[in-house]
């Protein structure tokens, strides 16, 4: 260890490159070469990218174990590359916080490792790696085998720069990064309309959200003057600014409560616009819409990046700026509630779904929204807890069902058949392993005592009740004291549905009878890609001829077997009922630096509620499997149907999800196509229509009239150039006597410099007294004339040429009153008036010198 | 005195000579005429820059000048013959009212 320490010091920590580089060295050669590599080269070069990776993250948490176990203190491992963006404050007088003292903020690339993303590298680069051997197999037939793991390497690198980013922008850059993926990986099989939609339904959604973390960034530079972490909470107190939002007075005639200005505290803003992001990459009300499409993709993909990891940025990024959202406790309160109410609307959809990765994915919009109603309420390590148990079960139930989902092609070509749970049943006769580790995750996430999911969903349905944030201003937003028994109760309810739906799901895809014998009536021996396993199933007699459905092979079992294991003993880790706490030791120290004790409140400082509030966690535990047995064992889905046809309303709006894809359909699609109707109106009629016509019109005839001109003779032509040649001659022969006027009204001093000609003599009369200053021609071209104020003066130029014309100009200066109404400070234009005297002196024509 | 007023006979006839040749270029019709008449627009000229040469005679720029001018005058006029012949080819005419395919 001392030695690694050495190696790696705590202030260049180059083995960030190495995770951080293994990735994305995959990710190009499987890219660039996978074609001609062939699929064993790929898988190898896939696979050890991942496991050096994941080397690497464990070497590095063991290394911050070291150091944090020695000091107590919260342990920080950062890398330094270069100077990315250098953002200059000159010219911006006000930024609020100036203690950096330097006029310049400074973004670095730079990259660093602590307790909290520490620990999400390991979730990353760990169950990266099984969900890479798993796709391993599960993609073994594809024809983009190569292309799917380039865009997987290059999810899990984008992931870890969003994590182990020193700097929101860095993170950002990562937050793209896994947005591009997650589409890319949504429409992998792009040959499908449904995919591709669904692809860029993902990334436009989150295109919003991606739009309030651009506004907190900007707000952030401007009131901390930073965007490193470090920076950020060090300039934290400029946050607690009072913003104006709501200026009342342009509405004074409309009643009072809307006239009256209102503002709120930078931070609020910020956590919002913060809030905004997060809710779009974690599928959160409102920007929760993308992920149940974002299921079209592979299922390894459902289960990596929509489940286990890149979801989970949203509360990774709450955590990581808990110092900024506790200052504001009405985004907390917002982040709270939109947790609770995103866990029970998702777990109400997820009841009646029958495709089996629609259940799940609802599921998994229900538990990150359980995550947010966490750290809402201000206990970061128990959300986060739930990251980390959250990544066990529904990878595995994920890949559960994609080992399902296999076993199901073996009778069912289709993508949606092979999905729906009502097409399955009894394949715990067949799926031996799949059948195990699917059971263990569904009692993970239903919340049966002792395993990851209890402890870490009743740890915040206990945080839910007792705590809050408070804000240190007097006068600030206070939250209302029913605030915690309301949220623990949506969310005791969220649990109630979860445990049922969850055991639907189990009951139907693993006990009864199998249904897939009817789906494909005349089946045929299948060719293509399913062959390999199918030989040895041939002399089973299944009730209608044809293939069985079978286990999958190990690279696909043993990554549920880990999982599994995880998702049951993966409690142990924050086992707060049975005082077993090692994640919130570790985490401990870092958030303690992040927010001061004083922001969060504590209802129950001496855990006395913990036990009491276990109760209604366990009963929706058994109230939500009990029902599922009756309903879906005991009466074999009979309750259901009759419930169903009872309320046709209320089932036919959950099947179709609330309808809110309609919602959004008609509300924003809608108005933009109107919009877009609007336009090509206007385009059609107005611009092509009237502006277009016309101006070709104005061109067509102006160009008929100058055609007139073009006769061709070059007689005409010479006859037009005498003619030009005459005006200039003209010119020549004239004197011009034009001048330029500069002065300043404040001083009164007018200078006129008359324009300059060949062979031009001047006299000037620059007094107003009607008589040259000197009779003769000299060559005096600019003269200074001192006015008082509110006076007027003429002055008379005189212009003699080399051919002896003279000819006379008078200009009128007139300075204004300091008081005047004409007045023009600063720059005063003196010529009133250029009465031009053109009196020309015709006689004065002399012979040529 | 005696060689301003000469001089200012120089430019009196030299402008003449340029007039006639200006207003022949512009009414004749006769594309061989014209030719003269820029022939006699290039002479007047040519008689310009010699009298000035002579009262300015230090560098003989003028002369110099003179002879730049015989020597494209040269040029100019096979060229444009070429181009008459080929327009007589063309149209069997050497009347410019007839000649309008520079509009083309």
């Amino acid at each position: 260890m001392e030695a690694l320490q050495k190696i790696f010091p705590a202030n260049n920590f180059a083995l960030l490159l190495l995770i951080l580089g293994m990735p994305l060295i995959g990710a190009f050669v499987n890219g660039v070469f996978g074609k001609r590599l062939g699929k064993d080269a790929v898988r190898l070069m896939a696979l050890s990218a991942l496991g050096i990776s994941f080397v690497g993250a464990v070497v590095s948490f063991l290394m911050l174990r070291a150091v944090q176990h020695e000091s107590d203190l919260a342990a920080r491992f950062v890398w330094h590359g270069w100077e990315w963006i250098g953002l200059s404050r000159a010219g911006e007088a006000s930024f609020i916080h100036a203690g950096a003292g330097s006029n310049l903020i400074r973004l670095e690339i730079a990259f660093s490792i602590d307790a909290l993303n520490g620990t999400m590298a390991l979730i990353v680069t760990g169950i990266g790696f099984l969900i890479h051997l798993y796709s391993s197999s599960y993609m073994a037939e594809d024809p983009g085998y190569h292309r799917f793991f380039a865009y997987l390497n290059l999810f899990i690198f984008s992931m870890l720069v969003l994590i182990l980013g020193d700097s929101l922008p860095i993170l950002f850059v990562g937050w793209e990064g896994v947005g591009l993926c997650s589409y890319l990986l949504i429409g992998f099989w792009f040959d499908s309309e449904a995919n591709a939609r669904a692809g860029k339904k993902a990334f436009i959604v989150n295109r919003v959200g991606d739009f309030g973390l651009l506004v907190a960034m900007a707000l952030l530079v401007r009131y901390t003057g930073a965007l490193d972490w470090d920076g950020i909470n060090a300039g934290s107190a400029g946050l607690l600014t009072e913003m104006r939002i709501w200026d009342g007075q342009l509405f004074s005639f409309l009643p009072d409560f809307i006239t009256q200005p209102r503002s709120v505290s930078v931070a609020t803003l910020v956590g919002l616009a913060l809030f905004l992001g997060c809710a779009g990459k974690s599928a959160q009300v409102p920007l929760y819409t993308w992920l149940p499409d974002a299921m079209a993709g592979p299922t390894p993909v459902s289960a990596l990046i929509h489940a286990a990891t890149m979801v989970t940025a949203g509360i990774y990024l709450v955590c990581r700026l808990s110092g900024v959202f506790t200052l504001s406790p009405a985004a907390m309160l917002v982040v709270a509630s939109a947790g609770a109410f995103t866990a029970l609307f998702a777990a109400s959809i997820a009841l009646v779904q029958r495709d089996i990765k629609k259940v799940l994915a609802y599921s998994t919009v229900s538990q990150l929204g359980y995550m947010f109603l966490g750290v809402g309420v201000g206990a970061f390590t128990a959300g986060f807890f739930h990251v980390l148990t959250h990544a066990f079960f529904k990878a595995c139930l994920f890949l559960g069902a994609g080992s399902v989902i296999h076993a199901m092609h073996a009778r069912i070509h289709d993508t949606d058949a092979s999905q729906d749970v009502n097409n399955m049943g009894g394949l715990k006769k067949y799926l031996k392993v799949t059948h195990a580790t699917f059971l263990v995750s569904v009692l993970a996430i239903a919340g049966m005592p002792f395993t990851s999911g209890f402890f870490s969903k009743d740890e915040i349905l206990y945080s839910a009740f007792t705590r809050s944030v408070v804000s240190e201003r007097a006068g600030a937003f206070e939250w209302p004291s029913w605030a915690g028994s309301v949220l623990f109760a949506v969310g005791v309810t969220a649990a109630v549905m979860t445990a049922f739906y969850m055991f639907r799901v189990y009951f139907l895809t693993f006990h009864g009878t199998f249904k897939g014998w009817r789906i494909v009536p005349g089946w045929h021996e299948p060719h293509g890609h399913h062959d390999d396993h199918h030989h040895d199933h041939h002399h089973h007699s299944g009730p209608i001829d044809g293939p069985e459905p079978h286990e999958s092979p190990w690279q696909m079992t043993l990554p549920l077997v880990i999982l599994a294991t995880l998702a049951a003993f993966g409690g142990f880790l924050n086992a707060a009922p049975l005082h077993i706490v090692p994640l919130e030791h570790w985490l401990e120290p870092l958030f303690s630096t992040l927010v001061e004790e004083s922001r969060l409140h504590n209802a129950d400082p001496d855990h006395a509620l913990m036990m009491p509030l276990l109760v209604p966690g366990v009963l929706a535990f058994l109230i939500g499997t009990t029902v599922a047995w009756v309903i879906y064992i005991k009466q074999s889905g009979a309750p259901a149907k009759s419930l169903a046809e009872r309320f046709p309303a209320l089932y036919q709006l959950l099947v179709d999800k609330w309808r809110v894809d309609e919602l959004y359909d008609e509300l924003i699609v809608g108005s933009l196509e109107a919009l877009a109707e609007a336009s090509v109106w206007f385009d059609r009629w107005v611009v092509d229509g009237i502006i277009a016509r016309l101006t070709a019109l104005l061109v067509t005839v102006w160009g008929h009239l100058l055609r007139l001109l073009q006769t061709g003779h070059a007689q005409a032509y010479a006859a037009m150039m005498v003619l030009g040649m005459g005006v200039i001659g003209w010119f020549v022969a004239v004197p011009q006597p034009k001048v330029i006027v500069s002065g300043d009204a404040a001083t009164g001093q007018y200078s006129l410099q008359a324009a300059p000609g060949l062979g031009y003599s001047y006299r000037w009369d620059s007094n107003g007294d009607g008589t040259f200053d000197s009779e003769d021609f000299g060559s005096t071209a600019q003269v200074t004339v001192r006015l008082d104020e509110g006076a007027t003066q003429d002055v008379r130029l005189e212009v003699r040429n080399a051919f002896g014309r003279t000819r006379s100009g008078v200009y009128q200066l007139s300075r204004p009153r300091r008081d005047g109404s004409t007045a023009m400070l600063g720059h005063a234009h003196g010529v009133a008036g250029a009465g031009l005297d053109l009196s020309l002196d015709s006689d004065s024509t002399r012979g040529i010198r | 005195m005696a060689l301003s007023d000469t001089l200012e006979h120089y430019v009196l006839l030299s402008s003449l000579i340029f007039t006639i040749g200006g207003v022949g270029f512009l009414v004749r019709r006769n594309v061989l005429v014209q030719l003269m008449s820029i022939e006699l627009m290039l002479n007047s000229v040519n008689l310009l820059l010699v009298a000035f040469n002579r009262v300015h005679g230090a560098t003989m720029g003028g002369q110099i000048f003179a002879f730049f001018i015989i020597a494209v005058a040269a040029a100019e006029v096979a060229v444009g013959l070429a181009i008459i012949l080929s327009y007589y080819r063309l149209k069997s005419t050497v009347y410019t009212d007839e000649a309008d395919l520079m509009r083309h």
